[in-house]
């Protein structure tokens, strides 16, 4: 596509529209059509299949440590979420921390409909997303890093783990289309190499500004890179403010 | 009278009798038909009427020696309704005014009046008492009644049952003024009187019963008072008064209970009931070890419950399973539950989740559930649509959801959160108990800072800018080490706004003086930091901005 980039804009929307018209063309991106619930970032927004978090499905949030960013990403659905009518439960399973409630009530999240569950988190996480009972459903999966030292491991042993972590998160994707549920998984860096069922793989980073999210994994979507802005301390609202969607073609 | 009680008495009741060779048509003729039958000096029924004169102090729990009284408001000023035993001996009386009780003894100790935890009481007397006779009733406020004609013989006589029953009464802390007759409403009125009595002869009763005050009949007091004018004061004075009179002008129920205590009219008196509970116990055939095992014999038992459970139209919010062994105790398993419950697959769930993780000392020889008590509820009508979605009703499933990973993780593991009115950060929040989702009206109650803050919105607003609190907050503040003056924490910490002094909670002695910044990290992790404005002047973290 970027070889015929001169007089680009006006044939490729003409390639667009004949290709979406023509009948006996069928193309990948249309069967992820999915019920989504919008990000909060118009930015984030465009390039995500369907226009958002999928609404029942695993998302895999890659991030290097806790707080470079991932939540202020998710507040804004988070918010939206507890502020459905008849809205069901929004989980943290095992956090980092302790969720701050003061700060969470200023993004808006309704706290009444927040429970935190401690341990056995992997036994916690699948049985919230398959009740049918939350809404959306966050877990922060161990970071494996004393594992990890051990760099005389066997190749083959490297592999058995990636096939557990695989099989496992297989069974969470169905749990979560079962409960109707957004999983949230924030998983360390380093398994972006690994092979994974999720329905959508971010990998976020922190910048001067906000945040570069990286789209590693979209059924249907476009791969790339964003760039998310925190708004000014004096806005309540978050907004994004610079994009630059880098289109690879699927 | 006792002539007319003999004879009518075996008619009324439907008794069987041997047949008198007279006929029937003799019956005509008093005379005759008693001659047919032999004198019953012996009463159908027995009762002991039990007074509880300080129920309203004994309710309220044991309390060493001090002298205690209840109170109770009519209309402006507060009267003493009842006191101790030892409040008593020194004078105090019902009826008399606070500042009148403590002008008698300075240091008594006044506690208004709770009625429920009174009713409690009362209830769980009765229910001890059926241990000598299903036939108890209540009679609320203060009083119980024992039908015990047929549990003489079983306790030793009447002397030895009424000390047996007085010995009960104290151990659960209430002492009682006890009577025995064969009519209710006379042994009421002697227990009422203190009158220790033990009438086991119908002929006996009047003249016990004609000193006794007619106060002992709780009549009401316009009643009583028209009384004394004519100069009448006991059970005996008033039974003297021409009936058709007394009828027109003290009323007819006043004559009706006359005729009650003297026992020429029925007394009928409800059962009480005890609160109904489920309990099963299923010996196995052989020992089992394995959970799953358990759980399946379990199974039929949870039907059964379930069952009891539906035709009632209740719930359970405690279940106990005990599991039995050859020499080990007993193993419990006690259930929780945060809504009252009725279905069989759900406690099924709950149980196996807590078995699982139960270890057993030994195979296990029997089974036994035990339900705590039954709570009203109403039953769920199966949809089509599932609940919390697409216009189903309410998210009906969430508590159990809750139940099922508390019963795994435990109480305390699974809880929600809070906020706090309060500047400091570490009492900005709360853990929560969860219950059932809460309404709009039930937010409005929380001392929220919403309720102070800018603006009021339709969800819970913080009056802090939204990116000035980090949504992570640690447990406790972690030291910071220090290099030239500057925090670090895996390389040096960039501060990156102006401090925000935060310095308050002198009031409760964990007053905190600290000014807060936003720093950031090599790694590009927004931190919450403070240092303290006391001498050491150390640097702690204390949030992470997710």
């Amino acid at each position: 596509m970027e070889a015929n980039a001169s007089g680009a804009d006006t044939s490729r929307a003409e390639l667009g529209r004949l290709l979406e018209q023509h009948p006996a063309i069928w193309r990948g991106r249309n069967v992820a059509r999915m019920e989504t619930v919008p990000t909060g970032f118009a930015a984030l927004d465009d390039a995500l299949p369907g226009k958002g978090w999928p609404r029942a499905g695993l998302v895999e949030i890659l991030i290097s440590r806790v707080g470079v960013g991932e939540m202020c990403l998710l507040l804004p659905t988070l918010a939206a979420l507890t502020h459905r009518p008849s809205a069901r439960w929004c989980a943290y399973i095992s956090p980092p921390f302790e969720p701050f409630a003061p700060a969470l009530a200023a993004h808006g999240v309704k706290l009444d409909r927040l429970f935190v569950a401690r341990g056995e988190s992997s036994w916690a996480f699948e049985q919230s997303l398959a009740s049918g009972a939350c809404e959306m459903v966050m877990a922060w999966a161990g970071q494996p890093q004393a594992v990890d030292k051990g760099l005389s491991r066997s190749r083959v042993r490297k592999n058995r783990t990636a096939e557990r972590h695989a099989r496992e998160i297989r069974r969470l994707q169905l749990a979560a289309e079962r409960g109707r549920a957004l999983g949230v998984l924030f998983r360390p860096q380093r398994a972006a190499r690994e092979f994974s069922n999720a329905v959508l793989r971010l990998h976020v980073q922190p910048t001067e500004q906000g945040v570069r999210v990286t789209l590693v994994k979209s059924r249907g979507g476009q791969r790339g890179a964003i760039d998310l802005n925190w708004a000014t301390p004096s806005s309540s609202n978050p907004s994004s403010s610079t994009s630059s969607p880098q289109a690879h073609g699927s | 009278m006792s002539s007319r009680a003999v004879r009518t008495g075996p008619a009324r009741s439907g008794d069987i009798r041997p047949l008198s060779p007279v006929p029937a048509g003799v019956a005509l003729f008093p005379t005759v038909a008693r001659l047919g039958l032999p004198p019953v000096a012996e009463p159908r029924e027995l009762w002991i009427g039990l007074h509880l004169p300080h129920l309203p102090v004994e309710a309220l729990g044991a309390s060493g020696d001090v002298p205690r009284a209840v109170l109770e408001m009519k209309g402006q000023t507060q009267f003493i309704t009842a006191m101790c035993e030892r409040a008593e001996s020194f004078g105090v009386r019902p009826g008399m005014s606070m500042a009148a009780a403590l002008a008698l003894i300075p240091h008594l100790q006044m506690q208004p009046r709770d009625a429920t935890r009174e009713k409690q009481l009362l209830e769980r007397l009765a229910t001890q008492a059926q241990r000598f006779t299903p036939r108890v009733s209540l009679v609320p406020p203060d009083g119980l009644l024992l039908e015990v004609k047929g549990s003489l013989h079983l306790f030793g006589g009447a002397e030895a049952l009424c000390r047996a029953l007085e010995e009960q009464c104290r151990e659960t802390g209430a002492k009682p003024l006890i009577a025995l007759t064969p009519v209710p409403l006379a042994a009421l009125a002697c227990a009422r009187a203190g009158h220790h009595c033990l009438v086991t002869e119908p002929t006996h009763l009047v003249g016990q019963l004609a000193a006794l005050p007619l106060t002992t009949l709780r009549w009401p007091v316009d009643v009583l008072d028209r009384l004394k004018q004519i100069g009448v004061y006991t059970i005996g004075e008033a039974a003297r008064l021409p009936r058709a009179g007394f009828a027109r002008r003290f009323g007819k129920s006043q004559l009706v209970m006359l005729d009650r205590v003297t026992g020429k009219l029925a007394d009928l008196r409800l059962r009480f009931q005890p609160r109904e509970r489920f309990e099963r116990r299923h010996p196995l055939l052989y020992d089992v070890e394995h959970h799953e095992a358990l759980l399946a014999t379990l199974e039929p038992l949870l039907q059964e419950l379930a069952a009891f459970l539906k035709a009632r139209q209740c719930g359970i919010t405690r279940l106990e399973c005990r599991l039995q062994h050859r020499h080990a105790p007993v193993t419990r398993c006690l259930l929780r539950l945060a809504s009252p419950a009725a279905n069989a697959s759900h406690f099924a769930k709950l149980l196996g989740e807590r078995l699982a993780a139960l270890p057993l000392p030994e195979p296990v020889r029997a089974l036994e559930l035990r339900s705590g008590g039954l709570v009203s509820r109403a039953p769920f009508a199966d949809s089509l649509w599932r609940p919390g979605e697409h216009g189903g009703g309410v998210s009906a499933e969430s508590p159990e959801l809750i139940e099922h990973l508390r019963a795994r993780l435990g109480h305390e593991a699974v809880y929600g959160l809070q906020m706090l009115a309060s500047h400091r950060p570490e009492t900005a929040w709360a853990s929560t108990d969860l219950e059932a989702p809460k309404t709009a009206v039930h937010e409005r109650e929380l001392p929220t800072i919403a309720s102070r803050g800018a603006g009021r919105s339709s969800f819970l607003t913080s009056p802090w800018p939204v990116f000035r609190r980090p949504v992570w907050l640690l447990p406790t503040p972690r030291r910071l080490r220090e290099r030239e003056g500057q925090p670090h924490r895996r390389g040096p910490l960039r501060l990156l706004s102006a401090a925000e002094r935060i310095e308050t909670g002198w009031w409760d002695h964990a007053d905190i003086t600290r000014d807060y910044y936003i720093a950031v990290d090599i790694h590009g992790v927004r931190l919450w930091i403070f240092r303290e404005r006391a001498a050491p002047h150390r640097w702690f973290l204390q949030g992470v901005f997710g």
